[in-house]
């Protein structure tokens, strides 16, 4: 079905409807939180389909698609909760020694150091590898999401790879031991 | 970064991809928003039976008002049309059972104790001179229920035919 019809009749008191848009949905938006703000990934997935029920006519299909409305939703609960990321200015940890041996720089041993990795990232650049290496959106997807121009979608997401290689090549190699809870 | 670095790259974080790809929200979460779905379609139907209600009410009034109204100028036609006889009546005053919903109704004309003019707040304006037996007409508007809903008191003015 539709999924402009889907979220119209889930706001409409469906519970049918409601299901399958929560079926779709969930997963990604539980995974982008859980990414961006841990603590409280729970409740803006809450908040997210709260709004579908409690707004219906919130979703307009002209400005994007139901995924982007929903992902829109959680990150304007992120930010409530961890505040507004902006863009960092050039720091030093963007700065990449290209010398330095390639299997001393990614020291990838376990899923779980490059889930630190990843979690220490500066929420602007975390957020966009989040959704384009993680959620494998594309950049005309992401930026729609995260509201900016795909250059500068690109560009943070080519800082946030830089940033990340630099912490895995940096992090001691028994940097965390499994999942979070 | 160069290519090869930036390939090990994606590919340790298609891997974080996979790991994560089964992790869900849990269970209460969409039991809690079920649960506010349920509760919203409560309070929409609740608030549908009061406007249905309330519409179904204004419907009598508006009803049992108009065909109150129609009978009243049929009454009055012949009198006017003839140029014979007018009458001067006091508006319709609500009586205990007005508020009471009504589908149908009729007015009555009825010689009613001067003295339920005083009820009324109304002076009559014979009343030094009246006896305390005298009657006044009143039009009463009496609901198919058979409860008055509204009385009006009515003095007859006799007028000759005006001619040119």
């Amino acid at each position: 079905m539709d999924e402009g019809i889907l979220i119209a009749r889930a706001g409409r008191g469906d519970e049918e409807a409601f299901a399958q848009l929560y079926a779709r949905h969930q997963g990604p938006l539980y995974r982008y939180a859980l990414h961006m703000c841990p603590q409280a990934a729970d409740d803006v997935v809450q908040e997210a389909f709260l709004a579908v029920i409690q707004r219906p006519d919130g979703y307009d299909a002209s400005r994007g698609t139901v995924a982007q409305y929903l992902f829109g939703i959680a990150r304007r609960q992120v930010k409530r909760r961890i505040g507004d990321f902006r863009e960092t200015p050039v720091t030093d940890v963007d700065g990449v020694d290209e010398n330095t041996p390639l299997d001393e720089l990614i020291q990838i041993d376990s899923v779980a150091r490059v889930r630190a990795a990843v979690d220490a990232l500066p929420p602007v650049f975390r957020e966009v590898v989040v959704l384009c290496d993680l959620q494998e959106m594309t950049y005309h997807e992401a930026a729609a999401v995260v509201g900016c121009p795909i250059g500068t979608l690109r560009s943070r997401l080519h800082r946030g790879r830089v940033q990340l290689a630099n912490r895995l090549a940096a992090a001691p190699a028994a940097v965390g031991s499994g999942r979070r809870p | 970064m160069t290519l090869n670095r930036d390939a090990r790259l994606r590919d340790a974080l298609r891997a974080l991809g996979r790991d994560d790809a089964e992790r869900a929200a849990p269970a209460y979460v969409e039991a809690h928003v079920i649960g506010e779905i349920r509760r919203l379609a409560r309070d929409r139907r609740i608030r549908t039976a009061r406007r249905g209600a309330a519409l179904a009410v204004a419907a009598v009034v508006v009803v049992a008002a108009t065909v109150a109204l129609i009978r009243v100028r049929r009454s009055e036609r012949p009198a006017d049309a003839a140029g014979v006889a007018q009458e001067i009546t006091t508006a319709f005053l609500p009586l205990p059972y007005a508020g009471v919903p009504v589908s149908n109704g009729a007015i009555v004309r009825l010689r009613v104790p001067r003295t339920a003019l005083a009820s009324f707040g109304l002076l009559a304006p014979d009343a030094s001179d009246a006896g305390s037996d005298a009657t006044v007409t009143a039009d009463v508007i009496v609901g198919d229920d058979g409860l008055a809903r509204a009385v009006r008191f009515v003095r007859a003015s006799v007028h000759k035919e005006q001619t040119r």
